[in-house]
C-alpha cells in the first residue's frame, strides 16, 4: 500500500515486502514502460491473436457480402474525345477539387494541402508533452473544446462553399481588382480568419489557451471537419457542371454513387 | 492418442519448426511471441486497458486486414489483366463475365480499397484524438502520414487500370491538379502520366506504381509502423495511469 513516506525513486513502483531488491546499474535511456508497473498487463497469446483473428474473418465477411450486394462500377471504354460531366477525381481527392472551384489551382491544390500535411507531420513535434496520453479527447474540457470547434468548422466551411457558390469574388470583382488578389489573396485571407477564429475565441475565453494541446485539438479538428465537408461537397453534391444539387435530385440522372 | 501426439511434438522435426511448447503457460507464451515472425511484432503482455474495443475500434487492424486483402485479389486480378489501352478494358469485362468468381474478386478489390482508405484516415483520426502521436511516439505518427499518402497513391494509381471512362476522365481530373503548381508541377504531371495526356505511357506507369512500387512501400512500412508501436511501449492506453499508480504519485 502507498504511504506518504515513499521516496522519490520509489514512487511509481512500489516495493513488495516480500522481496528483496538490489540497484544493479542505472541507464540513462528513454523507456516507454517508465513509471508503469506489470501489474496491469496479460500475457498476449492468446487473447491478441484471437481478437485479430475476429477482426479479420469480420471484416472480411462484411466485405464479401457487400461485394456480393454490389458491383464495381464499370462505364463505357475510355474516350479522350468524350469528356464526362462532371468529370469528377476519385472520391478521397474531391475535397480538393471542390477548393479548386473556391479559388487559385495553386492555393488549393498545391500550398493548402502541403500545409495541412506539414501540420499533421509538425503536431507531435509541437505538442511533445505527455499527458493525456492515452486518453479520448484528453479531458473533459478537451471534449467540449472538440466538440465546439467541430460544430462551428461544421457551419463555417458549408456557409464558405454556399456563400462562395452564390458570389464568387473572382467573378464578381474580375474587372475590379487584379486576378491575385480575387483567386488568391481573397479566399486565402477567408480561410486563414476561418481557421485563426476558433483559436481566438479560446485564447480570450476565460481559462485562456492551457497548453498545445488544447490548439492542436482545435487545429486539426477545424482540419478533420474541412476535409469532410469539402469531401462530401465534392463527392456528393455536385453534379453536371460541377453545379451544386441535392444528391437525390441530380438531371440528367447523374448518380454520383455511381463513381465510387 | 496422447502416445502419438506426443511422439510428433517431441519428434526432431516438429521441433524444428516449432521451438516452443503448446503455449497454455506463462514460459510458453512468452516463447510464442518472440520466436514466431508473425507474432513477434506484438509484445509478450499487453495492457488490459489497450486492447478494450471502444478505444482503438481496431481500426489500425482492420486497415492492415484490408491491405492483405488487397494484396491476394489484386494478384488474382493480376492473372487476368494486361495494362494496354487496347486490351484491359476487355480484360475487365471477360474478369466480370468469364471468369468464375471474376466479379465478385474485382468487387472484393474495389470495395476493399476504398474501406482501406476510409479506415486509414479513421484510424489517424483515433491516434490523435487519443494523443497517442505523443512521446516517444512522435515518429510512428509521421510514419503513419507517410502510409496514408502512399494508401491515396496505391488507390489513385488503381483507379486508372479498367480504363474505363470513370477511370480515364478521374485521372486526368486528378494529375491535372499538379499540372497548376508552377515550379515542378509539370513536370511532376509529365513524370506520372509519361507524357502530356493519359495515354498507353500512363497505363503502364500506373500499373507498374500500382502493382510494384507502392504495394512493396506499404508492406515495408506497414512492418516498421506496426514494429514501432512495439518498441514504443504498445498502444498509448498504457500510458494511463490506474488509481493506484495516481495515489502512489500524488501521495
Amino acid at each position: 500500500m502507498p504511504d506518504n513516506n515513499i521516496p522519490e525513486e520509489n514512487k511509481s513502483f512500489s516495493r513488495s515486502s516480500k522481496k528483496t531488491y538490489s540497484l544493479v546499474e542505472i541507464v540513462k535511456a528513454p523507456t516507454t514502460m517508465v513509471d508503469k508497473g506489470p501489474e496491469d498487463t496479460i500475457f498476449a497469446f492468446p487473447i491478441v491473436a484471437i481478437l485479430e483473428l475476429m477482426l479479420a474473418i469480420g471484416s472480411t465477411l462484411v466485405l464479401v457480402i457487400f461485394s456480393l450486394l454490389k458491383d464495381a462500377p464499370l462505364e463505357e471504354l475510355a474516350n479522350p474525345l468524350i469528356t464526362t460531366d462532371p468529370a469528377k477525381a476519385p472520391w478521397y481527392f474531391m475535397g480538393l477539387q471542390e477548393m479548386l472551384e473556391h479559388m487559385h489551382p495553386t492555393l488549393a491544390g498545391i500550398i493548402l494541402p502541403a500545409l495541412a500535411v506539414g501540420f499533421l507531420i509538425s503536431i507531435p513535434y509541437i505538442d511533445y508533452s505527455r499527458e493525456g496520453a492515452g486518453v479520448w479527447f484528453t479531458s473533459k474540457r478537451g471534449k467540449s473544446i472538440v466538440g465546439w470547434t467541430a460544430l462551428y468548422t461544421l457551419v463555417a466551411m458549408t456557409g464558405f462553399v454556399l456563400v462562395d457558390n452564390a458570389f464568387p469574388p473572382r467573378e464578381l470583382l474580375r474587372d475590379m481588382l487584379p486576378n491575385l488578389v480575387t483567386q488568391s489573396l481573397i479566399p486565402g485571407a477567408v480561410m486563414t480568419f476561418l481557421v485563426v477564429l476558433p483559436l481566438l475565441v479560446l485564447w480570450r475565453s476565460k481559462e485562456g489557451i492551457k497548453n498545445a494541446r488544447e490548439v492542436m485539438l482545435v487545429l486539426f479538428t477545424v482540419l478533420f471537419i474541412t476535409a469532410v465537408v469539402l469531401t462530401l461537397t465534392g463527392f456528393l453534391f455536385r453534379g453536371p457542371g460541377f453545379e451544386l444539387y441535392w444528391p437525390w435530385a441530380m438531371p440528367n440522372g447523374y448518380n454520383p454513387m455511381d463513381g465510387l | 492418442m496422447k502416445k502419438l501426439k506426443d511422439f510428433i511434438v517431441n519428434s526432431r522435426v516438429w521441433r524444428s519448426f516449432f521451438r516452443h511448447g503448446w503455449p497454455d503457460n506463462p514460459l510458453d507464451r512468452s516463447l510464442i511471441m518472440t520466436t514466431n515472425v508473425f507474432f513477434h511484432l506484438h509484445p509478450v503482455r499487453v495492457n488490459k486497458r489497450s486492447i478494450k474495443a471502444l478505444y482503438s475500434f481496431g481500426l489500425g487492424v482492420i486497415t492492415t486486414i484490408m491491405f492483405v486483402v488487397l494484396s491476394i485479389t489484386g494478384i488474382l486480378e493480376m492473372f487476368y489483366y494486361v495494362p494496354s489501352v487496347d486490351t484491359a478494358y476487355f480484360d475487365i469485362i471477360t474478369l466480370q463475365t468469364q471468369v468464375p468468381f471474376g466479379q465478385l474478386l474485382r468487387n472484393m478489390h474495389r470495395w476493399s480499397a476504398h474501406l482501406m482508405v476510409l479506415t486509414a484516415v479513421l484510424h489517424m483520426v483515433r491516434v490523435f484524438y487519443t494523443g497517442a502521436y505523443k512521446r516517444p511516439r512522435e515518429f510512428n505518427w509521421v510514419v503513419g502520414v507517410v502510409l496514408l499518402i502512399l494508401t491515396l497513391g496505391a488507390s489513385f494509381t488503381g483507379y486508372l487500370l479498367p480504363w474505363d471512362q470513370l477511370a480515364f476522365w478521374a485521372i486526368t481530373v486528378g494529375t491535372s491538379v499538379a499540372g497548376y503548381e508552377p515550379m515542378f508541377g509539370k513536370l511532376i504531371q509529365k513524370l506520372l502520366l509519361g507524357g502530356a495526356e493519359v495515354g498507353q505511357a500512363s497505363l503502364t506507369r500506373f500499373y507498374g506504381l500500382h502493382v510494384m512500387v507502392i504495394p512493396g512501400l506499404l508492406l515495408l512500412i506497414i512492418s516498421l509502423h506496426l514494429w514501432r508501436v512495439r518498441k514504443d511501449g504498445g498502444l498509448a492506453a498504457n500510458e494511463v495511469k490506474d488509481e493506484i499508480e495516481t495515489e502512489v504519485e500524488n501521495a
